[in-house]
């Protein structure tokens, strides 16, 4: 029932993007002064722009309003930013470590960092962190926000500075997926927070330290600290929360936060901001629906735009073009859209381009028309050269890969457009009868059809297919349904999540796992709702150890929201679909093309009524985290529920080591290089929503030593 | 198996074999649920199968508990029409036969191993 388009429609649709974008970026009076003489036009802009240090530092002496740029770092024996390089390709140059010696791998520290979930945060860790590596240091957060610097060859203790978060703060998993770090080129080398760690925390507070010390940058705010809730509005813990790095880019660090998903319409605002990244004053607000009015924050008394789309996840930037990338999700409502504003449907889900400087849109692109999926963006994109001009890459949740101009926005691989999508019952005025798909490459899977049921038994898989007669399916972008529960294929947690892809330059390999997972969803009337919005509970009330949209309010619209996350069956916890449940995929960035693609993860932990199978077969787990790509011929990934960290051989796909983690492997890891050695590290920390067990452990494995 | 529990004092080939008839108990109430939601599937529109195989399978009790051979060739014939169906439906998709195939093949192996009783015991008509 639904049918590709030739792209002539949607290759229109993007060239009237950067026009959209030109007009939302209309000169406004009260511009920061340093971007008063700069042409609006995007593309002019980056056109004839200088090169960046240069730019940068003339912006910053000419008026000082802005700290300037710090110099590019380089990916190799560092990791110097959470996607790897400033591109995050996640792409390293080391080579020592090979598909032929991998084998030889041997663990050679673990590092705990303490941080265990204590009282009320039990059950709900989620830690997901990345470590940096800069000169000598590992730089990382704890899931409670402890900022950490470890020695790189030794796993030995520097320093550590707690921020205090409170578990009050846990907004739905107790995460922090990494720090950022700015060297002040403006600063003498021994001069304290010269270069500084940068982290957002879920109590929402930007908080910088030094890196030799650990101790707070005083010039950083109030004492090291910027309090995120300012101009926010009413301040309740775990509602506002920032799980993400921020972008640091020309001096400004960049960043959104998560606002707890399913609560109210009347939320606190999505608002991107940017914030001078040596004296944390507000350099520029970016409020989707009032993008001029509130540049410099709102007026006196006001809050920024409540309940707008927000940035959870970690963006990118482009230092030489002084772009940031926003991936968007979805207001805080995420399943009843018929309230939401017509800014809010015209920025939800897309990949946003602002000036960095500035904070001025340079261009959008939406993934979703209308998303009542919770198809947020949830993977940081990447900076990618293709075939001669500089591109962002872009996955979704929908499994849709996009490659976009990183100038203009527009596609630079075919973009198609779904038509005719059923409108359902519940909302057919606003649910989108279009929709955008890629051509070029998706991950996702052909619908699911009642023979995909499954089960341990015949009696289960029965059950399953009953469900699936009684369930509204009409494949995908089926709209939301309360007469009968509908199945959302692919669920929420995608397709790519936050773990996002890894790009081998060299050799021209895009790697992605995915989850492959559909969600049994139901909107729930009011009147059969119990749940209430975080700001309505007594403090400590909050439950979040929910898997998220379990049962969730949606205060303000005319519906709760009951997800069955991964559609599991009621009585055996096993997932009403058939294997697999996640992938890796390896695709060629000239073509498009599948190189190889697999399950990932193995049956080992995995099994009717939670009990363990111990089967050693590759049965393809839910998986969360990325995963790293060598110059050496190698993909490190652990991410999959099996609690293994494994090396594949990049041109094959095949396993060629693997190991145990003591806990879940949810986080992205990391590979890097001390006195000549590489090292490869992952976090295992566990991930309550994956179901790993929870941990401390930070584990570096290297080749040993002659 | 099956005539471990059977009494001496009964006369041969009449005491009960617990084995049969708990396996044929058992095959009645797997049967009667997967028939209860196979004809709610047909009446949604899904597979037949599920309807059939449940008929089947609680025959296949109601014969077992009655000592009678039929059960077997029934329950036969059953498993070939499970097979036949699951290779239709999925074919080599190891992952997707697992509940296919694993639990009719399980019965298969005890309807089996059924036979010796079945030979010593009369049929109940």
């Amino acid at each position: 029932m639904t049918r590709f388009v030739p792209l002539a429609a949607a290759v229109l649709l993007a060239g009237t993007l950067p026009l959209q974008a030109q007009q939302a970026t209309t000169p406004d009076t009260q511009q920061p002064a340093n971007g008063a003489a700069e042409d609006p036009s995007p593309t002019e802009d980056a056109a004839v722009s200088p090169p960046p240090e240069e730019q940068a530092t003339e912006e910053a002496t000419a008026d000082g309003a802005i700290a300037a740029a710090q110099p590019p770092r380089e990916v190799g024996s560092d990791w110097p930013y959470w996607g790897g390089d400033a591109q995050a390709t996640r792409y390293s140059p080391l080579d020592q470590i090979t598909p032929e010696n991998v084998g030889q791998l041997e663990q050679v520290f673990t590092f705990h960092t303490g941080d265990l979930p204590k009282g009320t945060a039990e059950g709900k860790y989620s830690p997901e962190v990345t470590p940096l590596k800069v000169g000598d240091d590992l730089l990382m957060c704890s899931a409670m926000n402890i900022l950490i610097s470890v020695d790189a060859a030794t796993g030995e203790e520097n320093w550590r500075f707690d921020p205090g978060v409170p578990n009050q703060a846990i907004p739905y998993g107790a995460t922090c997926r990494g720090v950022s770090v700015y060297s002040n080129p403006d600063a003498a080398e021994d001069d304290a927070c010269a270069t500084r760690v940068i982290q957002g925390t879920l109590d929402a507070k930007l908080v910088a330290v030094d890196v030799e010390t650990g101790a707070p940058c005083e010039d950083f705010g109030e004492n090291g600290a910027v309090d995120m809730w300012q101009d926010i509005g009413e301040r309740v813990p775990g509602w506002y929360a920032v799980t993400a790095p921020p972008a640091i880019v020309r001096g400004v660090v960049v960043t959104g936060a998560q606002v707890k998903d399913g609560q109210a319409e009347d939320a606190p605002s999505g608002v991107i901001r940017g914030y001078d990244a040596v004296t944390g004053e507000l350099a520029w607000a970016w409020d989707l629906a009032a993008p001029d009015e509130n540049r410099n924050g709102p007026p006196e008394g006001e809050v920024y735009t409540r309940g707008t789309p927000n940035m959870w996840t970690t963006a990118v930037a482009d230092e030489e073009l002084g772009l940031v990338y926003l991936p968007m999700g979805n207001s805080s409502v995420d399943y009843y859209g018929s309230n939401r504003s017509d800014a809010e449907n015209e920025y939800a889900t897309s990949l946003v381009a602002l000036d960095a400087t500035t904070g001025e849109e340079a261009w959008h692109f939406q993934t979703v028309r209308h998303d009542v999926w919770d198809y947020d963006l949830g993977s940081q994109a990447s900076l990618i050269d293709y075939q001669g001009t500089p591109a962002v890459l872009l996955p979704s949740k929908q499994g849709d890969i996009y490659i976009l101009n990183r100038e203009t926005g527009e596609p630079l691989t075919p973009v198609g457009e779904l038509t005719d999508l059923p409108k359902g019952e519940v909302e057919p005025d606003f649910i989108s009868d279009t929709q955008p798909v890629s051509e070029w490459h998706t991950l996702r899977k052909d619908p699911l059809e009642e023979k995909d049921m499954w089960g341990f038994t015949p009696i289960d898989q029965l059950w399953c297919r009953i469900q699936f007669r009684r369930a509204n399916y009409d494949g995908f972008f089926t709209p939301p349904s309360t007469d009968k529960p509908w199945i959302q294929y692919p669920g929420y947690n995608g397709g790519s999540d936050w773990g996002s892809v890894a790009v081998d330059t060299d050799r021209g390999i895009i790697i992605a796992n995915y989850n492959d997972v559909p969600n049994y969803n139901r909107l729930v009337p009011r009147d059969e709702v119990t749940s209430k919005p975080i700001n309505e509970m007594e403090t400590g009330e909050s439950g979040g150890a929910n898997a998220e949209g379990a049962a969730d309010p949606q205060a303000g619209s005319p519906y709760g929201i009951s997800v069955n996350a991964g559609w599991r069956n009621d009585l055996t916890g096993v997932p009403c679909t058939r294997p697999p449940y996640g992938g890796i995929r390896a695709i060629d960035l000239e073509t498009g093309e599948t190189l190889w693609d697999r399950p990932l993860g193995t049956a080992r932990r995995n099994g009717p009524f939670g009990i363990p199978s111990f089967l050693p077969f590759d049965i393809g787990t839910p998986n969360n985290g990325g995963s790293v790509v060598t110059a050496g011929g190698l993909v490190f990934i652990a991410a999959a529920t099996d609690n293994l960290f494994r090396a594949i051989n990049i041109e094959t796909g095949e396993t060629v080591w693997s190991t145990v983690l003591p806990a879940g492997g949810q986080a992205n890891p990391i590979t890097y290089e001390v006195d000549g050695r590489q090292y490869v590290m992952v976090s295992a920390m566990g991930h309550h929503f994956m179901e790993t067990p929870v941990g401390d452990e930070v584990i570096a494995w290297a080749l040993p030593e002659n | 198996m099956s005539d471990i529990t059977a009494s001496p004092a009964n006369p041969p080939g009449h005491e009960t074999s617990w084995g049969v008839k708990i396996l044929g108990w058992v095959c009645v109430l797997f049967g009667a649920v997967i028939l209860a939601g196979g004809v709610w599937l047909i009446f949604l529109g899904g597979s037949w199968y599920y309807g059939l195989a449940g008929l089947g399978l609680a025959a296949t009790g109601v014969l077992l508990n009655r000592y009678m051979m039929e059960a077997i060739w029934l329950y036969l014939v059953v498993w070939i029409g499970t097979v036949v169906w699951a290779w239709w439906e999925v074919g080599a998709d190891w992952w997707a036969e697992v509940p296919r195939l694993v639990a009719p093949t399980v019965i298969l192996i005890l309807v089996l191993l059924c036979i010796p009783a079945l030979r010593r015991h009369p049929s109940k008509l």
